[in-house]
C-alpha cells in the first residue's frame, strides 16, 4: 500500500500515518460504546466499578 | 433520447413482469398461512364430534397454554404420541434405523443446499452479464450463469428423488413420529409441495427457455425468472427449516404437543430466523465450495491453455462468491448459539460446555482450515498478476498471525484427562493455555482472522494495479489506520473481556463484530474507489496458477462438505433423547448420543458418498457439452466482475 505514498514528503506520510490512526482509534472507541449501549451493557464498565 | 425511454419501457415491464411472478407464486403461502393462523384449518378434535349434535350439547372449546409464546389458543389437535420400543412405533430392518435416517437426511440436504445456493450465483453471474457493458465479457458471464444452471439441473432431480427417500424413510421407520409432525404442520407441507412444483416449473422455463429469451426484454424477463426461482427456493427452504426448529425448540402447542392452531407460532419458534440465516449463508458458502471444486477438477483435467483459462476463472468467480458468504457466517453461527442459550442454558451448555462440546472444537479446527485455504487460494492467485510481488514481502507476518489465531481459535476449554494428568496439570485446564480456551480469546481470534482474509482479499484486488487518483497517498494511510487499529481493537476487547462479569462479556462480540465487519466495508469499498481508473501493472494471466491453488479450492468444498454433515449432527443431538425436545420423547434404542468417533465416521461417509455422486452428476453435464467458448485467448486478460481487481 505504500506505491503511491512515496511521492510525498516522509513528513506528510508521518502526518497522514498518525492522523489516521488517531481517526480509527476514535471511531473504533465510538463503535464499542454504541454496540455495547445498544445491547445495554456499559462499555467503560471496569473503569466505573 | 427515444432508445432510453425504449429502453426505461423494457425495464418497468420486466419489473411489473417480476412483481407479478412473484405475487402469484407465493399466493399459495400466503393463503395457507391466514387460513392456518386464523385456526380456520380443520380441526381433529372437533371434527370426532358427531354431525348430528346440537350446539348446546357441544362440548366447550378446550383451551390452553402454549409452551413458548405462553398465549391461550383452542386445542385443536392430539396430544403427542408416548411411543414404545417396538414394530409399532419403531419398525426396523436389523439395522439403526437412525443411522438409515442420517445418511438419507445428510444426502438431501447436500443436493438441497448445492441447488438452493447455484441459482443464487446463477442469478448474480446473470444480473452482471446483463449490466456488463463489455459484449465479451458479458457472453462470459452469460455462459458461466448458463453452466452453474446447468450442473443444478441433474442435481436438482435428485434432490427431489433423495427427498422422496427421506419421506418413505420416515414413514417406515418412525411411522408415529412422522404422523405427529405432520398432522401439525399439515398445512406447511401442502405449501411445500405446492411451492416445490412452482420451483420445478420455473426452473425448467428458466433453463430452456434461456436461448430463446437472450435478448432485450425478454433477457430481463428471463433474469427475473432466476429472482422468482430463488424467493421460492428460500421459502422452500425455510418452510423446512421450521421443522427441524419446532423440533427443538417447540412452540404453538401445549405442554402435552396438542397443537393450538396457529400455524405461524408452530413456525416461527425462537431459533427459527437464526437457523434461516445460518443456513442461507452456509448453502451459499457450500455452494461456491462445490462448484469452485468443480472449476478445479476440470481445470486438473484441462488439455489446453483456453479451458484452463476458463475454468480458473470459473473457480475463481464461484471461490469468490462462496467466501463473501463464509464471511459472515460465524457471526450468523454465534447468533444462533446466542438464541439457543437463550431458549434453554443447558442445550447450550450441553453444545458447548458438555457432551457435544468436543464436536465444537473439531468444528474450530475445520473454520479454521476454511480462512487458511482461502487465505492460501488468494495468495496463489496473485501469482497470476505482475506487480503482485510486491506483496508477497507481507504473507508471511500474515501466515504468522493466521496460525497464532487458529491455535487459540481450537484450543479447548477442558481436557478429557485421566485422575493422573489432572493432578499432574493442577486442574481441570492448563494454568496458561486454559486461558485460552475461553470465548474471550476465541471471539479475539477468529475475529483477527476474518480481518486477515479481508486484508488478504484486498492485496489480491490491488495485486496488478496502481492506484492513481490524486489523494491515494491519503486512501492508503486510512487503509493502514483502519486496519491498525482494528487489529488493536479487536485484541482489547478480547483482553477487555478477562475482566468484567460474563452478562457485560457476552457483549463484547457484538463490537468485535462490528470491528471486522468495518474493515471488510469500509476497507473493501474505500480500496476499490481508489483503483477506479488505476494504472495496470501487468495482465491478469488466467490459467496461469499452481495445481496447488486448485487443490485448495478442492479442500475449501471439502471442507464445508464435512462442515455442514458436522453442525448438522451437532445441532440434531443437542435433542438428546427427543424426537420434539421436551415434547416427545425418543423411545426408540438408539436415542442415545453417538461417541465422536462414530459422528465423525458417519459424517465421513456422508462426505464420500456425496462427492460420489456429484462427480457422477458433473460426468452427465459434461456428457455433450461443446468446447468451453473462450472469446479471450489464454494469457490475455480476461476482465473480472465489478469491485474485483
Amino acid at each position: 500500500m505504500a506505491e503511491q505514498v512515496g511521492q510525498i514528503s516522509t513528513g506528510k506520510k508521518i502526518a497522514f500515518a498518525v492522523g489516521s490512526l488517531i481517526l480509527a482509534a476514535i471511531y473504533f472507541t465510538f463503535l464499542d460504546w454504541f454496540a455495547m449501549n445498544i445491547q445495554g451493557l456499559d462499555y467503560f464498565y471496569m473503569f466505573r466499578k | 433520447m427515444a432508445t432510453l425511454n425504449k429502453q426505461a419501457r423494457k425495464n418497468v415491464w420486466a419489473f411489473l413482469a417480476l412483481g407479478t411472478f412473484v405475487g402469484l407464486l407465493l399466493l399459495p403461502l400466503f393463503l395457507s398461512l391466514t387460513a392456518g393462523a386464523s385456526g380456520e384449518a380443520p380441526a381433529p378434535a372437533a371434527s370426532t364430534a358427531p354431525p348430528t349434535a346440537k350446539p348446546a350439547d357441544a362440548k366447550p372449546v378446550e383451551k390452553s397454554r402454549d409452551v413458548w409464546y405462553k398465549t391461550e389458543g383452542p386445542v385443536v389437535g392430539a396430544p403427542a404420541p408416548k411411543t414404545t420400543d417396538g414394530p409399532k412405533d419403531y419398525p426396523r430392518y436389523n439395522f439403526e434405523s437412525r443411522v438409515i435416517l442420517w445418511v438419507a437426511l445428510q444426502q438431501h440436504l447436500y443436493y438441497g443446499s448445492f441447488v438452493l445456493a447455484v441459482p443464487i450465483f446463477c442469478m448474480v453471474v446473470e444480473y452482471l452479464g446483463i449490466i456488463t457493458k463489455d459484449k465479451a465479457l458479458a457472453r462470459k458471464y452469460d455462459q458461466l450463469a448458463y453452466d452453474f444452471v446447468k450442473i443444478s439441473l441433474t442435481a436438482y432431480s435428485l434432490t427431489a428423488l433423495l427427498g422422496g427417500i427421506v419421506i418413505f424413510t420416515f414413514l417406515t421407520l418412525y411411522p408415529t413420529f412422522f404422523t405427529y409432525l405432520s398432522s401439525i404442520f399439515r398445512p406447511v407441507m401442502a405449501t411445500y409441495a405446492l411451492l416445490f412444483i412452482a420451483e420445478s416449473g420455473t426452473l425448467y422455463i428458466y433453463y430452456y427457455g434461456w436461448d430463446k429469451m437472450r435478448e432485450g426484454f425478454l433477457k430481463w424477463i428471463h433474469v427475473s425468472m432466476s429472482v422468482v426461482l430463488n424467493v421460492i427456493g428460500t421459502v422452500l427452504m425455510m418452510l423446512a427449516n421450521s421443522w427441524i426448529a419446532f423440533m427443538q425448540s417447540p412452540a404453538g402447542v401445549d405442554a402435552d404437543g396438542r397443537y393450538l392452531g396457529n400455524i405461524w407460532h408452530v413456525i416461527h419458534t425462537t431459533l427459527w430466523n437464526p437457523i434461516n440465516v445460518h443456513r442461507l449463508l452456509g448453502n451459499m458458502a457450500f455452494g461456491g465450495g462445490v462448484v469452485a471444486a468443480y472449476a478445479a477438477y476440470r481445470f486438473l483435467t484441462s488439455k489446453s491453455d483456453e479451458e484452463r483459462a476458463h475454468y480458473d476463472w470459473m473457480g475463481y468467480v464461484a471461490m469468490f462468491i462462496g467466501v463473501c458468504f463464509l464471511i459472515p457466517l460465524p457471526f450468523a453461527g454465534y447468533w444462533l448459539m446466542r438464541e439457543v442459550y437463550a431458549y434453554r442454558q443447558q442445550m447450550g451448555i450441553t453444545l458447548m460446555g458438555g457432551l457435544l462440546a468436543w464436536l465444537f472444537i473439531i468444528q474450530a479446527v475445520m473454520i479454521g482450515a476454511l480462512f487458511l485455504t482461502t487465505n492460501y487460494y488468494l495468495w496463489q492467485g496473485m501469482e497470476r498478476m505482475r506487480g503482485a510481488e510486491r506483496y508477497q514481502k507481507y504473507i508471511k507476518y500474515m501466515v504468522f498471525v493466521l496460525i497464532t489465531c487458529f491455535i487459540v481459535w481450537l484450543t479447548p476449554h477442558t481436557m478429557v484427562m485421566t485422575p493422573a494428568e489432572l493432578k499432574a496439570m493442577g486442574g481441570q485446564q492448563h494454568p496458561v493455555l486454559g486461558n485460552y480456551g475461553v470465548m474471550s480469546a476465541k471471539n479475539g481470534a477468529i475475529n483477527t482472522i476474518i480481518t486477515t482474509t479481508v486484508l488478504s482479499f484486498i492485496m489480491y484486488q490491488r495485486g496488478n494495479k496502481m492506484p492513481t487518483v490524486k489523494w491515494a497517498p491519503l486512501g492508503n494511510a486510512f487503509l493502514f489506520g483502519l486496519f491498525t487499529m482494528a487489529y488493536v481493537n479487536i485484541i482489547w476487547l478480547a483482553i477487555y473481556g478477562y475482566y468484567i462479569p460474563a452478562n457485560v462479556r457476552v457483549g463484547l462480540s457484538v463490537p468485535q463484530v462490528a470491528t471486522t465487519l468495518s474493515c471488510l466495508f469500509i476497507g473493501v469499498l474505500l480500496n476499490s474507489v481508489m483503483l477506479k481508473g488505476a494504472k495496470d501493472l501487468g495482465p491478469t494471466v488466467w490459467g496461469q496458477i499452481s495445481v496447488r491453488s486448485q487443490y485448495a479450492l478442492i479442500m475449501l468444498a471439502t471442507s464445508f462438505t464435512w462442515m455442514m454433515g458436522l453442525m448438522g449432527y451437532i445441532r440434531s443431538s443437542v435433542r438428546l433423547f427427543w424426537h420434539v425436545n421436551e415434547i416427545m420423547r425418543d423411545n426408540s434404542p438408539w436415542a442415545f448420543t453417538h461417541t465422536i468417533g462414530f459422528g465423525a465416521n458417519m459424517i465421513s461417509f456422508n462426505v464420500l458418498f456425496f462427492w460420489m455422486t456429484i462427480l457422477f452428476v458433473f460426468w452427465l453435464g459434461s456428457l455433450g457439452v461443446k468446447k468451453v467458448p473462450v472469446t479471450a485467448p489464454a494469457g490475455q486478460k480476461i476482465p473480472l466482475p465489478a469491485g474485483s481487481h
